[in-house]
């Protein structure tokens, strides 16, 4: 059974995002797009990742005129590894859950404590 | 639609101010942001989120709710103090009331802006323990005043509250504005609130430990003293319904003991358990520290416990039948001495007053004293209470 991460699905996807190109900077609004999620839950989750060191933030050199600037984000040194190791950790639990699904009354005998039949 | 957007970009944007500082940056992110979103609903769906991340950061959820909690304690308070019109000296009370809501609302604004917020649960719960006795004080002061200031029409009543309180006109109330007495009181709240706030500010070197063990000492303390004097406060006449011979001597002597042990235990406790700095002279500020704030407040919060107990108690009994009943359950008293007593207990309230200025100042005392005898415990780890200030005389507690 594959460890449980210690990540959200959601800050899952955030890790993603952001590991997809970890040496650009990146806006709130082209994540939001990418992994789906509203201001309300992306903007706490960059807030934890910060606080956590596994982000860094920063704001916009230049203005572009007619907007105001804007604040950007990448993952850390720290960030992409713990990203790397969760994003692993994840595909691992999901294949092992497909496994899982794949055989049937598997996870039901797992519950009840019931050896798996022997394979012929 | 254009002028929802444009209100909602206005009040985010006077609502960033409210964050903390170090977060600050986070709410102007999602603002700027939101100039990527395309206008309309989208537009407006990001600024509700940033307004969600706003109320959660600002920690604005516990701070509205602490002040409609405030909004809805002090209202119902009010409604059960506020004179009716029989009532010749109505102005006094009237000001009193108004001036104890404004105290209570205004002394932790100034004491955030010198001191600094509480920072720990411990602090907080202490300010709004006593913020709610306060409270509780004012519709109890009430009820007692009537009943005192009130003549009885004729008969044995009457004369009990001739020779009690002197003469009066028969069914109205006596006397006129007691501004005096009024504005004592609202001297000595201020003085009693001010402390409270400056001993669970940030600023004050008093570890939350100190304040959670000096708080419990003071309500052992209060609630013995509560046994010992349940209606009022009288030396040479003490009336103890509830404890009869030797169990009432019992609690007398306890009593004694627990007023100067209580305090002194707390600060014994709290110096022993705060980690001091190396160096002997900080060393022993940061003990009387913790002696000096574990003995006012277990001395002030005694005092107060028992004083909203006992006038309580009272308020009560001069109110309901059902608590006079179980007052003088098996006592055979004519109703003529249930009045007696109802109006001796009313005039011996006042009594707690020398208890809420005497256990605060015996506690701090006996506090710094029991801090002083003790030494703080060896290894302890970092966790009595919060890190000091940066540059002030804090113990690491």
């Amino acid at each position: 059974m594959g460890s449980r991460s210690e990540f959200s699905p959601q800050t899952l996807a955030v890790l993603m995002a952001l590991g997809g190109q970890p040496s650009e900077w990146q806006h709130g609004y082209a994540l939001a797009r990418e992994t789906g999620l509203k201001s309300g839950t992306l903007y706490p989750i960059l807030i934890r990742l910060a606080d956590r060191g596994l982000v860094e933030a920063c704001w916009q050199d230049e203005p572009v005129p007619g907007r105001p600037r804007r604040h950007l984000y990448r993952l850390t040194a720290d960030g992409l590894a713990s990203a790397t190791t969760a994003l692993a950790e994840a595909e691992l639990a999901a294949a092992e859950r497909t496994a899982s699904m794949a055989r049937p009354g598997a996870d039901l005998r797992r519950r009840r404590g019931v050896a798996a039949p022997a394979v012929p | 639609m254009s002028w929802v957007s444009r209100i909602t970009a206005t009040a985010g944007r006077g609502a960033v101010r409210l964050v903390p500082a170090d977060r600050r940056d986070w709410a102007e992110a999602v603002w700027a942001e939101a100039h990527e979103a395309p206008a309309g609903w989208p537009r407006l769906a990001w600024r509700a989120g940033g307004l969600g991340l706003i109320v959660k950061e600002g920690q604005m959820a516990r701070t509205i709710g602490s002040w409609l909690l405030f909004a809805l304690t002090a209202g119902a308070a009010a409604w059960g103090a506020w004179p009716g019109s029989p009532v010749s000296h109505g102005a006094a009370i009237q000001g009193g009331i108004i001036i104890t809501l404004a105290l209570l609302a205004g002394l932790p604004l100034l004491a955030r802006l010198w001191l600094g917020p509480p920072e720990s649960r411990a602090a907080r719960w202490l300010r709004a323990g006593f913020s709610a006795a306060i409270l509780a004080l004012l519709p109890i002061q009430a009820a007692i005043g009537l009943f005192v200031g009130t003549v009885p029409r004729s008969g044995i009543n009457r004369h009990t509250f001739d020779i009690a309180i002197g003469s009066g006109i028969p069914g109205s109330s006596s006397g006129g504005p007691d501004w005096g007495g009024e504005i004592a009181i609202l001297i000595f709240t201020a003085c009693y609130l001010a402390a409270v706030l400056a001993l669970t500010a940030r600023r004050t070197p008093v570890a939350p430990a100190t304040l959670v063990i000096a708080a419990g000492a003071g309500l052992v303390l209060g609630i013995v003293m509560y046994a010992v004097a349940p209606a009022g406060l009288n030396f040479r006449y003490p009336y103890r319904p509830g404890l009869h011979g030797s169990a009432a001597e019992t609690f007398v002597i306890l009593a004694w003991i627990l007023v100067f042990s209580a305090p002194a235990i707390a600060g014994a406790i709290a110096g022993r358990r705060c980690h001091v700095p190396d160096d002997a002279v900080e060393a022993t500020a940061a003990r009387a520290w913790q002696g000096f704030g574990a003995g006012a407040v277990s001395g002030g919060v005694g005092a107060v416990v028992v004083t909203v107990l006992g006038s309580g108690t009272t308020a009560l009994l001069v109110k309901s039948a059902w608590v006079r009943d179980w007052f003088y359950h098996g006592q055979h008293v004519t109703a003529s001495a249930v009045y007696g007593r109802e109006l001796y207990a009313s005039q011996n309230v006042q009594g707690y007053l020398l208890l809420a200025v005497g256990f605060p100042i015996i506690g701090l005392i006996m506090g710094v004293l029991g801090a002083g005898v003790t030494s703080p415990a060896p290894g302890l780890p970092p966790g009595g209470g919060r890190q000091a200030d940066a540059g002030e005389l804090t113990p690491v507690c």
